[in-house]
């Protein structure tokens, strides 16, 4: 008995300890002096400050609250009413059929639920005509209508167990239904009705999956944006803000354990009217909050611009550099109240994506308005000639001047009317680990004599990152082979293919963002990259004491490979053109300019930043990374050979049927998880058998004792 | 009367009304999408598609993965679940609060914990680095997949288990025990046979969310380990090919709804069997 006790309390123990462990790295790393997850090195509260100063994060912890307390309020209200509705149904098909539909959105993976809304709203959307058909209506309506099954499914029950005769008894002395419900019912179902309004509310507030298909481009929740988050790296405010969270909840649910078993214990009137006024209280923090937020939203006029951007593609105030959506915010403001004499408040609402396809498909299906994106080439050529995007009024932006004339008529968009301007450009290289490099190699890159089959090298296996988009992996592969990436055939598509396949069993993963994270942590010895991005990534890895290095590849002693750039554009549906074309004179003056190109380490198209005496001594030896002489003496050669262009619908379909195959098709097959599985299932299924078995014969003794007896 | 029952009625009526906007009608059009092309004409060609081998052997990963997901799940919360109902009622009221805190932080800040742990220079792996242990190659494994299902899913399991043990009269026990069984014999005998309906529940939720994830396998999996979830996302967040997407979604639903049908069968035979 004592041995199982001891057995016990260790399992439990052990139990524990793996859940908690990753909640005890976010506490620990939330007071680490530096920001990697990889060494710890002081203590430090920086953090805790940091997240007070994060004006997205903390709007986004905003919008999940007033998403999460309209929506349980609301999905309250409905589903408390309907359980009244439900448990007065006197056709019994009618009730369960009811109850099976109510129940859906609870059985029914997220995912399903998530995307069948996203369905509905962009074809609904698509009908009406709306410009963009996701917003902040369609995440609520998705968030009540997945807190509805809980709300009724705990206020049932207490409809059910209250005695039918009280409502019954009221209205016999003269109360009117409603009086009846509001002085008989409610007092008896409301401890049903607040955890079904506590159950939705914490539901709502954790809820990533379906906001995450049903929500527009205006409104950024907290899960959303840990979520873009998660996918470069997570800055340790939000570790900050995570261990806030856990430490509050923790002494609410303390406070609330303690204290119940205390009064219960006691004075049980006592304890009730505490239970009455402490719901009370929390109705009325709730709704005041609900007005004040309403009041607010309503008092000033806000000029809201939606941005589009990859993600770490400006410079965002941390680390001592410029806020610069903050700071245009600021400059609009003013220049808006000299021009009108007028206060306006504008806000920047800045979201990010990791790859031109989902842009593509964000701005295709319509499912968003925004007001800036920045597309890169080959897919402004593709948005512009789909319709999607308007044309720019040069008139409105006087800083265009800034630009240089050779980025100014680029083959994307060389046409009298212009659908973009340059924000950036680049070149695709490969970002290694010097010291997970053998010596051979490493004097290989160093002679410049390096190409692209170090990312074919079996050495290097589970060592390499790729791309994970279409475009970019074919692109390597293409370059690798010596394929022209802008009129390959079907069979040049099909070898770029194969050599991909023949790369996957050596990929460590396939990674957009996650590339920094993976690189400056040491993970990865290989990957080819965005020559701006490795240099920002050589420069933090540095700092945790990772070295890492970066060449172009050439092939035949030739430079072959992408060269690109990314451009501001205005889609069709933009809502605040004024503003959008604001933005973009604004990006192209020299503080903001500056500040971008020396946070982002892309080449410029602007001249004042090229010949900035600060930024050039800030670049140090990385100018001429950037700035390549080779590249640079024959850019347009460059652009007309290597960037990538908008492909026909035929290839494109055929790209991505074969990135699909790849991507689906498994090397690793897993054999071992197979055959585990296969066993569990196999002795599962005997016991059921022999279950069955053993079922059929006691219930055949059963019945022939029966008949004997009954014989007798 | 009439004036009454019509209130009745009007009081479900939003809900009715909410249920049918917003509950059946995004499934109609997830089946529309699955049996319609890009040009909204009739056609089955994204079924077929999905029979390709590659997507069957994302069917059968996703199975598989949640399958084992569920099964180690019920391994590891069952002996807790039946420690926790076996503590005294205070403790037992913690002992829960403290299984569902970490529900309270965000799953997706969790995963990303773990990544940090299990990566190859990561916190694990430095810990026995002091031991003089050789790095063990964790993160990007199939293994690490289904680490971050059990882990996210677990309270799920413990939570019902613990709910039906702790309701199971102690009486039984002693009888059982004073009619000659032996202390195992009494868990198979009687608490295993009185637990189905939790073990029936806890299954359904780790199941269900395990098998149509796709967070975990991304970030764990390094990419590797597509699951079905992952390619459904892929389709509506990249790919931009809904028909696809919706046809996957619509067998995902095929697929968790035979499961629980064979699970309700299996289980009722299950527990008639043992009982009776």
């Amino acid at each position: 008995m004592k041995k199982s006790k001891i057995f016990g309390n260790i399992y439990t123990v052990l139990a524990f300890i793996f859940l908690y462990m990753p909640i005890a790295v976010l506490v620990i790393f939330s007071f680490n002096a530096s920001d990697s997850t990889g060494n710890i090195t002081g203590f430090s509260l920086k953090w805790y400050g940091e997240l007070f100063s994060d004006a997205a994060t903390l709007n986004a912890l905003k919008n999940t609250l007033i998403l999460a307390i309209l929506s349980s309020i609301i999905a309250t209200v409905i589903g408390t009413m309907a359980s009244y509705g439900i448990n007065k149904m006197q056709n019994k098909h009618i009730k369960s059929a009811t109850m099976s539909v109510t129940k859906i959105p609870m059985i029914n993976p997220e995912i399903v639920v998530g995307i069948s809304m996203m369905l509905l709203f962009v074809f609904v959307g698509g009908i009406v005509g709306s410009q963009s058909s996701l917003g902040f209506g369609t995440v609520l309506i998705a968030h009540i209508t997945f807190n509805l099954p809980y709300v009724i499914l705990s206020v049932l029950p207490k409809f059910k167990q209250m005695d039918k005769s009280l409502p019954e008894a009221a209205q016999d002395l003269g109360c009117t239904p409603l009086q009846s419900f509001f002085k008989v019912e409610l007092p008896a179902i409301l401890p049903g009705v607040v955890s079904g309004l506590i159950m939705a509310f914490t539901l709502s507030l954790d809820d990533f999956v379906i906001s995450y298909f049903t929500i527009g481009s205006g409104f950024e929740t907290l899960p959303i944006r840990i979520y873009s988050m998660t996918k470069k790296r997570v800055t340790p405010d939000m570790y900050a803000l995570s261990t806030l969270i856990f430490v509050s909840i923790l002494v609410l649910l303390l406070i609330s354990n303690l204290t119940s078993d205390k009064s219960r214990e006691k004075m049980s009137k006592k304890a009730k009217k505490i239970t009455k006024i402490v719901v009370g209280s929390l109705f009325g923090v709730i709704a005041a909050v609900t007005i004040v937020v309403f009041i607010v939203s309503a008092s000033t006029e806000t000029l809201t611009l939606n941005v589009y951007n990859w993600g770490e593609y400006i410079s965002d105030g941390g680390e001592d550099t410029l806020d610069v959506n903050q700071k245009f915010e600021e400059y609009y403001e003013d220049w808006y109240f000299k021009k009108y004499n007028k206060r306006v408040k504008v806000n920047v609402n800045y979201t990010t994506y990791a790859s031109n396809e989902d842009l593509y498909a964000k701005i295709k299906s319509g499912a968003a308005d925004y007001d800036i994106i920045v597309p890169s080439d080959y897919m402004v050529e593709r948005l512009k000639s789909e319709g999607l995007l308007q044309t720019i009024d040069l008139s409105k932006i006087p800083n265009y001047e800034n630009i240089s004339e050779q980025f100014r008529n680029p083959y994307y968009d060389n046409g009298k009317e212009k659908y973009s301007v340059m924000y950036t450009y680049g070149i695709v290289g490969i970002v290694y680990n010097k010291d997970k490099i053998n010596d051979d190699d490493l004097a290989k890159i160093e002679a410049g004599e390096a190409g692209w089959e170090l990312l074919w090298d079996e050495d290097y296996k589970g060592q390499i990152l790729q791309f994970n988009n279409a475009r970019d992996a074919f692109g390597v592969a293409m370059y690798s082979l010596g394929i022209d990436v802008n009129n390959a055939t079907d069979a040049e598509w099909q070898k770029a293919y194969e050599r991909l396949k023949e790369q996957k069993p050596l990929v460590q993963s396939y990674v957009m963002d996650e590339i920094f994270n993976k690189m400056e942590g040491g993970e990865a010895a290989l990957a080819a990259y965005y020559a701006g991005d490795c240099l920002s990534m050589i420069e933090r890895a540095a700092e945790a004491g990772v070295n890492l290095g970066f060449y172009y590849p050439k092939t035949n002693g030739k430079y072959v490979t992408n060269i690109f750039a990314d451009a501001m554009c205005i889609p069709k549906s933009a809502t605040n053109v004024e503003l959008a074309h604001a933005y973009i004179n604004y990006m192209l003056s020299e503080e903001p300019a500056v500040a971008n190109a020396e946070y982002l380490y892309y080449g410029s198209p602007n001249k004042l930043v090229v010949n900035n005496g600060d930024y050039i001594d800030y670049l140090g030896d990385d100018y001429g990374v950037i700035y390549q002489e080779e590249f640079e003496s024959q850019l347009d050669y460059m652009f007309e050979t290597y960037a990538y262009r908008s492909l026909p619908d035929e290839k494109l379909k055929l790209q991505n049927n074969l990135w699909e195959t790849l991507k689906v098709g498994s090397d690793s097959f897993d054999s071992g998880i197979y055959v585990i599985c296969g066993v569990i299932a196999a002795v599962l299924i005997g016991f059921g058998v022999y279950c069955y078995i053993i079922k059929r014969k006691r219930r055949r003794l059963y019945w022939n004792t029966q008949k004997e007896a009954s014989k007798k | 009367m009439t004036k009454k029952s019509f209130m009745q009625k009007a009081a479900a009526a939003p809900h009715v009304v909410w249920a049918v906007l917003f509950i059946i009608a995004p499934l109609i059009f997830v089946v529309y999408y699955a049996f319609t092309d890009k040009d909204g004409a009739f056609t089955f060609s994204n079924i077929t598609e999905l029979m390709q081998a590659s997507y069957l052997e994302i069917f059968l990963r996703s199975l598989c993965f949640a399958f084992l997901a569920t099964v180690i799940c019920l391994i590891i919360a069952y002996p807790i679940a039946y420690f926790m109902a076996k503590a005294k009622p205070k403790t037992q009221k913690i002992l829960i609060m403290l299984v569902m805190l970490p529900q309270w932080l965000n799953f997706l800040i969790r995963t990303y914990s773990w990544m940090a742990l299990l990566e190859d220079t990561g916190i694990i792996n430095s810990i026995l680095g002091v031991f003089g242990i050789d790095p063990i190659h964790m993160i990007n494994t199939s293994g690490a997949v289904i680490l971050g299902m059990v882990y996210n899913y677990l309270p799920y399991m413990i939570i019902p288990l613990h709910s039906v043990i702790s309701k199971i009269d102690p009486k039984l026990l002693e009888a059982a025990a004073d009619l000659g069984c032996s202390p195992l014999k009494v868990i198979t005998k009687v608490v295993l046979p009185l637990s189905v309906s939790g073990i029936i529940s806890g299954v359904t939720m780790v199941f269900v969310p395990s098998i149509s994830t796709f967070y975990i396998s991304q970030k764990l999996g390094g990419g590797n380990f597509d699951l079905i979830g992952d390619t459904i996302e892929r389709q509506f967040q990249t790919a931009y090919n809904y028909n696809l997407g919706a046809a996957m979604s619509f067998v995902l639903m095929l697929i968790i709804i035979v499961s629980m049908a064979i699970m309700n069968r299996y289980s009722g035979e299950d527990d008639g069997g043992v009982i009776v």
